[in-house]
């Protein structure tokens, strides 16, 4: 059909078309500023739920990130607080044979000795009354404010409780340790096998048969610091991966919702020349007319 | 034939062109009034007379010129198109408003959104289970699950305040209808009385025509014309105007949205006619669309289903929570407590309100076993954001879903508008004025009057020849 032509329908459709080149040029002028693709669900539903779905990771992982922190800082405390344990249990094992293998020693000496022991002791419960931020590593879920009683060495913690960070959906990773398994518990602590040691020494027993009792003592104690180290490189690893899903994830979110500033701004320029043609059009087609050149 | 007919020829003609000169005139005075269905003078050349006797003939040129009628240059069939594309081009662009406007309450995806303040909560609990004994974590965490109370209650409150406003708008257009209405009953009435007088009520068909294609765009309606000028404007096979008498209708049901969708026996909004109470059936136009929108979940309306959507998750949230949460011990051993609480007699995403202070958090569980600074309680709360049937889930099925129907009716929208221009342009382009045209016109009946004029002088000037001249022969 061809249809007549009068300067209401050329009017009509140049403003029609005037006005979709300009929305074209805010639509683009919009992308280019707020500097997203999808700024509501609507412009990409699909993007949407990836974008969606991409957040919540992110949020789940900078928290699994902040878990693997503080984890680190519990497993530093334990490791550091085991190491100086180990060291003082070692200088008890030298004094132990000190007072064993001389029997020639006096009343004064062995007292030295078992007083030096009881420094000792008094030592090793500190460390094993370590505490990170207020609660006891070696009796995570204990609020008693020690791991360790004093003058009892009961221990304070609850029979299966422990301290669990969350590194991934599916992973935990305990950070903190059993004091039980480290320093023992009640008259089979390594305190009262100290103190024992201290009586014998005053009392002239001989100390000599302790020293296996202190071997056992340091092997379990040893035992516990490889299973915190192995746990420390465990979160270490985990915290760069962390790290890198964190980025991984920034990427993807970043491809889905952020435009392309080239793309926008050769788009932006081919619109604008597009609009400059229509402008140009429209001056052109609604100027003349007929009364212009009759007489 | 008498020897002045020349002259009475000369006359019709001089008054012929000058009518057609007037009307080219309106037009050119109308060219840009809408709704202005272009005019023509309809010119008819005037037989001789012919005499009374059953084998005379005619002798000689007709005596002139008459305007018959001014032709009005519609199309019904145009008119009728233009009605059908806007009564459908309107109800999707309704459609794609109310839905894009439910969109942008939504604010996703975005940091400060419900799934952002959801995320918020879960990391809140992850922080507690690394440190129950901190009561700082506690009161962050009971902080932001009060925050995600009110954003979900603010959501649905949002949707309440669009499904008032649609509600208010339904029975301003309703009235509007019933107004158009009258106005194409009274042009009937008056085109009609004109009509029987002969005379031409262009102008008022005009009008009329504006009117019906109003009420095309609100309740989808089509025109029909009767042979005596007037037209029925038919809703849904009913009458709305039957020659000069308006059945009228109205909008029924509750003005709450509670009582218009929930409820055992909602009283959904509908429209009726006023005299019969029956349901209009409504074929397109805005008002289509918003008794859509307003429509109980169970009919699919847009409101109700995002309301009952947050309702949802409202919902999810709180069983899942408190499921866990009363399993749970807190730092002095108390148990079986409630997180969340529910108003049962609000909608739950408003009813929702969190029941605990900071102290009665429950992060650990059993304290005799697991001590009472455990954390695998609140570790286990933490885990609810990644569950499949989890409120997160419901959050975001939600927004996609209200994402993909936006941008299908923005589509559809689009295209139908597309539609409806290309409807107007065929339209215009067979009633608007032309003033290229019209200048020709303008033009053509000028130099006809001329000659007309000419044809007068001439005459005159040979009757002179025959009055003043004759007779002198020899003088």
């Amino acid at each position: 059909m061809i249809s007549r032509v009068t300067h209401q329908t050329v009017q009509r459709s140049t403003l029609a078309n005037l006005q979709l080149n300009l929305s074209r040029m805010s639509d683009l002028q919009g992308r280019l500023s707020g500097g997203k693709v999808i700024t509501k669900p609507s412009d990409d539903p699909a993007g949407t739920a990836g974008a969606m779905r991409l957040r919540s990771d992110l949020r789940a992982t900078e928290q699994f990130a902040r878990n693997a922190a503080d984890g680190i800082g519990w497993l530093n405390t334990v490791d550091s607080a085991l190491n100086a344990s180990l060291a003082s249990l070692r200088r008890a094992r030298d004094l132990t044979v000190q007072g064993a293998s001389s029997g020639s020693l006096g009343p004064t000496s062995r007292e030295a000795i078992a007083i030096e022991l009881e420094g000792i002791r008094d030592a090793l419960l500190d460390q094993a009354n370590t505490t990170y931020l207020g609660r006891s590593v070696f009796a995570g879920t204990s609020d008693a404010g020690s791991a360790f009683v004093q003058g009892t060495y009961d221990w304070t913690g609850a029979p299966s409780g422990s301290v669990q960070r969350r590194l991934a959906p599916d992973t935990t990773v305990r950070a903190d340790s059993d004091g039980r398994v480290a320093f023992g518990e009640g008259a089979a602590s390594v305190f009262a096998l100290l103190d024992g040691i201290a009586a014998d020494l005053r009392s002239g027993t001989d100390v000599g048969p302790r020293l296996a009792e202190l071997d056992t003592r340091m092997t379990a104690m040893l035992g516990e610091l490889a299973d915190v180290g192995s746990r420390y490189n465990q979160v270490m690893t985990r915290q760069g991966q962390i790290d890198k899903a964190v980025m991984d994830l920034k990427g993807q979110l970043s491809a889905v919702e952020d435009i392309d500033l080239a793309e926008v701004l050769v788009e932006l320029q081919s619109q604008e020349v597009a609009y400059q043609a229509a402008l140009g059009a429209t001056a052109r087609v609604l100027q003349p007319s007929l009364l212009d050149f009759l007489r | 034939m008498s020897s002045f007919a020349g002259l009475s020829t000369a006359l019709s003609s001089l008054i012929a062109q000058r009518q057609a000169l007037e009307v080219a005139g309106q037009n050119v005075a109308n060219a840009n009034t809408p709704g202005y269905t272009r005019q023509r003078a309809d010119m008819v050349s005037v037989e001789s007379l012919s005499a009374p006797t059953m084998f005379s003939t005619k002798v000689g040129a007709g005596v002139g010129v008459k305007v018959t009628n001014v032709a009005r240059l519609g199309d019904v069939f145009l008119d009728a198109r233009l009605r059908s594309e806007t009564a459908t081009s309107s109800f999707s662009s309704a459609q794609a408003r109310s839905l894009s406007r439910l969109e942008s309450t939504l604010s996703e995806p975005a940091d400060t959104g419900v799934a952002a303040s959801l995320q918020a909560f879960w990391a809140g609990w992850q922080d507690v289970a690394n440190n129950p004994q901190d009561p700082a974590a506690r009161k962050v965490l009971v902080g932001t699950a009060g925050a995600l109370t009110t954003q979900l209650a603010s959501g649905h409150r949002a949707v309440e305040t669009q499904w008032d406003q649609a509600r208010t708008e339904t029975r301003t257009l309703t009235t509007e209808v019933n107004t158009t209405a009258a106005a194409v009953a009274h042009l009937n009435e008056q085109i009609r009385s004109v009509l029987v007088s002969g005379g031409s009520a262009n102008e008022l068909m005009d009008q009329r025509d504006l009117h019906i294609t109003r009420l095309a765009g609100l309740v989808g309606a089509a025109a029909r014309p009767r042979d005596d000028g007037t037209v029925d404007v038919m809703v849904g096979g009913n009458a709305l105007v039957r020659g000069v008498s308006v059945n009228a209708i109205e909008a029924q049901g509750s003005y709450t949205m509670a009582g218009a969708t929930a409820g055992p026996s909602p009283d959904p909004v509908r429209l009726v006619w006023a005299n019969t109470g029956t349901r209009v059936e409504l074929q397109g136009g805005t008002l289509s669309s918003h008794l859509a929108v307003l429509a109980p979940a169970t009919d699919g309306g847009t409101l109700a289903r995002a309301a009952a959507s947050y309702d949802d998750v409202a919902r999810t949230l709180h069983d899942a929570v408190n499921a866990l949460h009363r399993s749970g011990y807190t730092t002095t051993g108390a148990t079986g407590l409630d997180f969340f609480t529910l108003d049962a007699t609000r909608p739950p995403a408003l009813g929702l309100s969190v029941a605990v202070t900071s102290d009665d958090v429950a992060a650990g569980g059993d304290p005799t076993a697991l001590g009472p600074f455990d954390g695998s309680v609140a570790d286990a709360l933490s885990r609810i954001g990644a569950s499949s049937g989890g409120p997160d889930a419901l959050w975001r099925d939600f927004v996609v879903d209200v994402g993909v129907r936006t941008r299908t009716a923005e589509q559809r929208a689009n295209v139908t508008e597309a539609a409806r221009a290309t409807a107007e342009n065929l339209r215009l382009s067979q009633t608007s004025v032309d003033l290229d045209e019209e200048t020709i016109s303008m033009l053509a009946y000028q130099r006809a009057y001329e000659g007309a004029a000419r044809v007068l002088t001439v005459i005159d000037e040979m009757l002179d020849v025959l009055i003043n001249r004759t007779g002198v022969v020899g003088r």
